[in-house]
């Protein structure tokens, strides 16, 4: 975890583009607010391996969402029940239903759904918060906490460490 | 962009499939044994075992080799256990956590075997209610047991008390017979002394002969004189006023003599007809008539019946929760929506493949049983119909077996609507029935060929059944000892063919059983036909042994009164000669003294007559001499 977390800072820290961080944490939010085990985050776990996110943010970003989905799972299920029971949508789910790729994405569960849903309604803002949140933590926060007398203590620790046998 | 593509990123990805499904293939037989073995002990209540669980990937499926279910009642014994069960699984149902088996095949199903260790669970503690269900379990069994134990002296002594030892009734029993042949003890020794004390007083032969001589020497010889007329006269008052004491002895001896016999007829006829009215009372109180045998055919087979009733009733209840309706699986999704909020509900859509949480599409048994097997075959076992819209369908056929020409059962098990209707019919044909213990007084079902068709439905809790069987040609053995055996023996080997109906209906917890047969009536005839020649028996050996009785308490007293009716006969003649001698000689004698004056009278009367006549011609010469002289003096005259 610590070896992740440092992971993560060198990311935050490095010269690594900031969009990559933020898609990163953006996809983390479909892995993590959706069933961990489903047919989507096996699409989602291939474009995190082959887009050149960090891995890292990935990682803790599920480990964050899927802490953060506890608390949105009523209200996804709520949306996917809702979703799936739209007179409009019916023909379409129906038809979806016959398909056994279709039914693989365990689109009819009222969690699967609306969990998908409220994750995909996420990923842009996500996308675009964490990466302004990113720059402004290079551009401002980045020198103000190399200061705090925290950090300094810190830096004598095992934490940083690591941190420094990975920035190396 | 080469700057957003991580090439390798897509070797990482497939290793980490592949390890996915190296950790799948390598751990999931361990698994799912496991979890066979834990969670299928849990809801069995005793331990389930696998031998081995393998896993195939073409095509998918899961093999389970030698598993045992355990009975919870009995450990010593599994409930099931079969060879080997090859699992083919749908991969993507599988991949979605569903459990859709397209083909499961079972070979050598058994049920009931013998385990070489106990399966009962030693590390659960049984919970209070589980405790208390067992506990009631146990007195159940029991019960069970000792109804099943008792059955055959239950009713051994039941038919026993209808057939009861002589001895022991004439023991038993307060007897009428009894009764009077005292009665009749009492009265005669009253009257006994009183006729002696009359009989005392009654002459006897000598004193008849002595009043016989002494007539014939009163009235014998002639009378010479009035003297010794006056003599006789007084001797002959003296015998008539003993004639006349005696003639009032006899009497009243004859009276006493008559009042007993009166007296003893009365009471010897009440004793008569005690042994008819005891074996009457005894009869009713001991119901030997057929009526007690009405039920017989349910008290032979009804325990049997209950037992396979019990059997089918148990293994519905442990079936019947993984085929829930539509009702409660909504009423369960309901529950587990709030309940587990991240695993949500899937929405089924029309299809003709829906996937419900679990599925058998097709299952193939087969189970040995009499010297073939059964075949069971099952389709679209699931607990969630409503999702795949088709009911449950059970076929078992026999095969090969040696004592049924043909068995077929149907079954369908629909629970997509609520209520839950599931229905059955069974079909035997010829089933050559060897050797069933009737489990009565060691009565066997030597052999018969049986005819059987079923019917059973339950909805909404409720069981509706029939069963209508045609036993014909049968054959029974008894190796019972006892009176009741030799009886049912006797009164089975007339019937060679009989019905049984069978039904229950009710609460399917407790359903109303009712087993009706018209050997009930056949036994019943046959009952009758044995009873009453029992009764005969019976009757006749009571009749004798109350005669007996009858003739203790009478005894030499018969004779006695036998000898009373000659006395009384010969006190009649007695008495009649009495007044004979008397009335006879008295009217000799006058007669003799009335000849005698009446020979003098006759005599005088004669003299007198001639001396008239003499007189008379006396006169009438006189006269003519008179008329001559007269007519002589009138001549002379003119």
């Amino acid at each position: 975890m610590l070896t992740m977390l440092a992971k993560l800072l060198k990311a935050l820290n490095s010269e690594s583009a900031p969009g990559q961080v933020a898609l990163a944490f953006a996809l983390a939010v479909i892995a993590g607010l959706t069933p961990l085990f489903s047919l989507h985050n096996l699409l989602v776990l291939l474009l995190a391996f082959i887009i050149r996110v960090n891995l890292s943010a990935f990682f803790l970003g599920v480990a964050f969402f899927s802490g953060v989905a506890y608390l949105t799972d009523p209200w996804a299920i709520r949306l996917g029940e809702s979703v799936l029971q739209q007179p409009a949508l019916i023909g379409l789910w129906t038809e979806w239903y016959q398909s056994d790729f279709w039914r693989l994405t365990a689109f009819n569960n009222t969690l699967v759904m609306g969990s998908l849903l409220l994750s995909l309604l996420a990923f842009v803002p996500v996308l675009v918060v964490s990466r302004l949140l990113i720059v402004m933590y290079r551009d401002k926060l980045l020198a103000w906490i190399e200061k705090l007398k925290v950090v300094q203590v810190l830096k004598a620790s095992k934490f940083v460490n690591v941190y420094k046998s990975l920035a190396d | 962009m080469k700057q957003w593509i991580r090439w390798s990123g897509l070797t990482g990805f497939l290793l980490l499939t592949a390890l996915m499904v190296s950790f799948f293939m390598l751990l999931a037989g361990p698994l799912i044994k496991g979890a066979i073995e834990h969670f299928g002990s849990q809801a069995a209540g005793a331990e389930v075992s696998v031998a081995d669980v393998s896993i195939s990937i073409n095509p998918l499926g899961v093999i389970l080799t030698d598993l045992q279910v355990a009975d919870a009642d009995q450990p010593m014994e599994n409930l099931l256990q079969f060879d080997q069960a090859v699992a083919q699984l749908e991969l993507a149902p599988l991949l979605l956590g569903k459990g859709i088996v397209r083909d499961l095949s079972v070979e050598n199903l058994q049920f009931n075997r013998a385990r070489q260790t106990s399966g009962a669970l030693t590390e659960q503690s049984p919970s209070g209610s589980d405790q208390q269900s067992a506990d009631q379990q146990s007195i159940a069994n029991e019960a069970a047991q000792q109804s099943s134990g008792g059955k055959e002296s239950a009713l051994s002594d039941s038919v026993s008390a209808r057939l009861p030892d002589v001895d022991d009734l004439l023991a038993r029993e307060p007897l009428k017979t009894e009764q009077a042949g005292n009665a009749v003890q009492q009265a005669f020794d009253e009257h006994q002394q009183a006729i002696n004390e009359s009989m005392a007083a009654v002459p006897d032969a000598d004193a008849l002969a002595s009043y016989e001589d002494q007539l014939t020497a009163l009235l014998s010889t002639d009378i010479r004189s009035l003297d010794d007329f006056k003599q006789r006269k007084q001797a002959l008052d003296a015998l008539k006023q003993a004639f006349a004491a005696d003639k009032k002895a006899v009497a009243q001896a004859r009276r006493v003599i008559r009042q007993a016999r009166t007296d003893l007829a009365e009471k010897l006829s009440a004793l008569k007809a005690a042994p008819s009215e005891d074996l009457a009372t005894i009869k009713s109180k001991y119901q030997l008539d057929s009526r007690g045998a009405a039920n017989l055919s349910a008290l032979l087979f009804g325990a049997e019946a209950g037992e396979w009733a019990e059997k089918a009733l148990y293994w519905y209840e442990k079936v019947k929760p993984y085929l829930a309706s539509e009702d409660s699986d909504a009423t369960s999704t309901n529950s587990s929506t709030t309940a587990q909020r991240e695993q949500g509900r899937f929405i089924h859509f029309p299809s003709d493949d829906p996937w419900p949480e679990f599925l058998i599409r097709r299952s193939r048994m087969t189970a040995p049983m009499a010297g073939g097997q059964l075949a069971i075959e099952a389709s679209d076992i699931t607990h969630q119909q409503a999702v795949l819209g088709r009911p449950t369908h059970v076929v078992v056929q026999g095969q090969q077996l040696t004592n049924i020409e043909d068995l077929n059962l149907e079954a369908t098990l629909d629970h997509r609507q609520s209520p839950a209707k599931d229905s059955m019919t069974l079909n035997i044909k010829d089933w050559r029935l060897r050797e069933a213990n009737l489990g009565v007084a060691g009565t066997r079902l030597t052999s018969a060929m049986v005819q059987v068709q079923g019917l059973a439905i339950v909805s909404g809790g409720r069981l509706q059944a029939k069963a209508d069987a045609q036993v014909s040609q049968t054959q029974f053995a008894s190796s019972g000892k006892t009176q009741f055996a030799r009886e049912l023996q006797g009164a089975l080997a007339g019937i060679n063919r009989f019905d049984i109906n069978a039904s229950a209906s009710g609460d399917i917890g407790s359903p109303n059983v009712t087993l009706g047969s018209d050997l009930d009536k056949k036994l019943n005839v046959a009952f009758q036909q044995r009873f009453k020649q029992k009764q005969q028996q019976l009757e006749q050996k009571l009749t004798e042994r109350l005669n007996a009785k009858v003739q203790s308490y009478l005894g030499g007293s018969a004779e006695d009164i036998n000898r009373l009716n000659q006395l009384d006969g010969s006190l009649s003649d007695k008495g009649a000669q009495l007044e004979s001698m008397a009335a006879s000689q008295l009217d000799d004698f006058e007669a003799q003294q009335k000849a005698r004056a009446k020979a003098k009278e006759e005599e005088a009367r004669r003299k007198l007559e001639a001396e008239k006549r003499k007189a008379e011609e006396q006169a009438k010469q006189r006269q003519r001499e008179l008329e001559q002289k007269a007519k002589d003096k009138l001549k002379n005259l003119f």
